[in-house]
């Protein structure tokens, strides 16, 4: 008995024993405890919630909502409108991120001390003090009667009103597919192993099959346009309301305006990161070679900094989407102040926040995994230790 | 060498300067490199050596003097410096390829983007460079799959696929195994035996008996000596010249 102790093999096993064992009595101690502690409130616990209507409505949605909607609708209402304001706060973020971390790594002095305090502000002040701002910004914006026009859009403490085509529903959708094909097909045509190369034709093929595809867009708003309409429905005046457009709510407004603004310092960080990982000696070669600086930059400096970046990149953007928690603060209606909501009306706290937790984590790993792929299908092949 | 190219040196070189700060990278350098010449630049570390030849490719600016390359002077002209990339290959002392591109892409990128060469052609072009610095076998590998020599010899290739007039070495064997350095060199002396004009940064004596028309050896960014290789290795008057040829040659 004493010689068996002694084998590793077994003290190992006996360890692993005694932790999981040890997990598992926890688990079921917070188990016995929740189900008690319920069960003397009189909450019956269960998912039989989900499908009874919520009784309360929600004030930004891109799908219909009713207050006699069930609340698995509005859980799905909620998704949405997260998923919404976290991919234009993704791509704003992006936008914003590149440009400063160029600036950044500029040779133009004055170009890298604007980059500079651009990230030394905005990364320093926390992100809900940001929505706030920009919230009171927005919502103290003059009344629709003397509202600031730019391009057709109209800035009103009530919103921005943007203009919207006057196209039936399923040519818009349509139009809006062959847009995205116009980006997804040149870069799937980029993975093919036959066209598969950095520079030459390929960028023929794909500048062609992307104009194919905008001009199949152009021909489906052209065809599906709504009869004795001008093509684009501009908001206007009418009485004291505005009518006509599409409104983008103050609340949206603040929280993808300060996603896209603390996020793009972080992601300016990402990229000026990416730039400096690239070897002056690749860019010199290519120099040499007689290649243009423009050339220099897409053909090296740029895919050589991309692939430093993505890695940290994911993670940012993970983050960013867990930042559309922030709706809370000032009434949007995220997924997770949908949550919150639900807790209050119905007192399914452990389910609801069990959900809470699975729509999440679907969402950040479905990222995760789509930028995993894309690391795995540009990393740089062999040894790295030499340059 | 085809007939129709100005007459006159490939590299011609008067009063060149070039500071760094308050450092003098360069003092007052004379130079002239007839087309077809093999010249072998020597010196310590910090000599200035790097970058004057740097300097014939425009990597680093001159701030004083001339630089005439192929008859046409490097100056803030674009046209001119464009012009001149074309026409001067360079390897480099860490190789430098382009880690994202295959053997085969790293020779190709500059035909097809900066002469517009098709790429069938400049696919041919490259398998036949890759065939002289003897890797053709290498062609669809990635850069970081190859022995360091192996890399050196595809970065030559890539320079030679762009068909320059004057090749440019920077110690291109300075941090290889010496039995990487014998492959590196055999290519380099095919190269000179066919004409090709050369300078070469490099401390590969041995290199430099046997194909340098001309040694140049260079301290504290001047050109202290300047003598064929025999004259050079046996008979050298200056007393700097001297105490690096016996560090050099020591062991």
């Amino acid at each position: 008995m004493v010689s068996l102790l002694r084998n590793q093999k077994v003290r190992n096993a006996l360890l692993q024993a005694l932790y999981v064992g040890s997990l598992a009595a926890t688990v079921l101690a917070c188990v016995m405890i929740a189900r008690r502690n319920l069960a003397e409130q009189g909450i019956t616990s269960g998912f039989d919630f989900l499908f009874k209507s919520t009784g309360w409505d929600v004030n930004f949605s891109l799908l219909p909502a009713t207050a006699n909607d069930p609340n698995w609708w509005f859980f799905l209402i909620g998704i949405v409108n997260t998923l919404f304001l976290g991919t234009t706060g993704l791509v704003l973020a992006t936008i914003v991120g590149t440009i400063v971390g160029l600036a950044r790594t500029s040779s133009n002095e004055l170009a890298r001390l604007l980059g500079r305090t651009y990230v030394d502000i905005f990364r320093n002040i926390p992100l809900i003090l940001q929505v706030f701002f920009w919230y009171a910004l927005i919502t103290h914006l003059p009344t629709p009667r003397a509202a600031h026009e730019a391009f057709g859009m109209l800035l009103t403490s009530r919103g921005l009103y943007v203009p919207v085509p006057n196209v039936g529903g399923t040519a818009l959708a349509a139009a809006m597919l062959a847009v995205i094909a116009a980006i997804a097909f040149p870069v799937w045509l980029g993975r093919t192993p036959r066209l598969n190369q950095p520079f030459g034709e390929r960028s023929t093929i794909q500048l062609a099959s992307a104009a194919g595809a905008l001009a199949c867009a152009a021909i489906l708003l052209a065809v599906g346009r709504l009869p004795d309409l001008p093509l684009l429905d501009f908001p206007a005046l009418q009485g004291l309301n505005l009518k006509g457009g599409l409104r983008i709510p103050p609340e949206f407004s603040a929280l993808a305006g300060a996603i896209a603004i603390y996020g793009g310092s972080y992601i300016a960080e990402i990229v000026r990161g990416g730039f400096k990982a690239v070897g002056k000696g690749q860019m010199e070669a290519a120099l040499s070679l007689g290649l243009s600086p423009w050339r220099v930059f897409t053909q090296v400096r740029l895919p050589l900094a991309l692939r430093a970046m993505l890695p940290i990149l994911a993670n940012q953007y993970v983050w960013l989407m867990k930042a559309t928690t922030m709706g809370i603060a000032v009434g949007f209606t995220d997924f997770f102040m949908i949550v919150a909501l639900t807790i209050n009306h119905s007192g399914q706290t452990l389910e609801v926040i069990g959900i809470l937790m699975a729509g999440f984590l679907a969402i950040n790993l479905s990222l995760a995994a789509v930028f995993n792929r894309i690391n795995k299908a540009i990393a740089l092949k062999g040894n790295q230790l030499r340059g | 060498m085809d007939s129709t190219l100005p007459s006159g040196p490939a590299v011609h070189i008067e009063g060149l300067d070039k500071h760094y700060g308050s450092f003098h990278a360069l003092r007052k350098i004379n130079l002239s490199v007839d087309r077809g010449e093999k010249i072998v630049i020597c010196g310590p570390s910090g000599s200035g050596k790097s970058t004057l030849i740097r300097c014939i490719n425009r990597l680093e600016q001159h701030d004083g003097g001339r630089i005439a390359v192929l008859g046409t002077e490097l100056n803030d002209d674009v046209g001119n410096i464009d012009g001149i990339g074309r026409e001067v290959g360079m390897v480099f002392q860490h190789f430098n390829l382009f880690p994202h591109m295959t053997v085969l892409e790293n020779c190709m990128i500059a035909p097809v983007i900066v002469r517009k060469r098709p790429r069938a052609e400049a696919e041919t072009t490259a398998r036949r460079f890759l065939e002289k610095v003897r890797i053709p076998e290498q062609a669809m590998k990635f850069p970081s799959q190859l022995s360091g020599g192996q890399q050196q010899r595809v970065a030559i290739a890539r320079a030679l696929c762009m068909q320059p007039q004057i090749m440019l070495f920077d110690e291109p064997t300075s941090t290889l195994d010496p039995e990487m350095i014998a492959e590196v060199l055999d290519v380099m002396v095919t190269l000179a035996s066919e004409g090709m004009t050369m300078i070469c940064v490099t401390h590969e004596m041995g290199f430099a008996r046997r194909v340098a028309d001309r040694v140049i050896f260079m301290d504290a960014g001047e050109i202290v000596e300047e003598a064929p290789p025999e004259a050079f290795f046996t008979s050298s008057r200056n007393e700097r010249t001297r105490q690096f040829l016996s560090q050099v040659l020591g062991h």
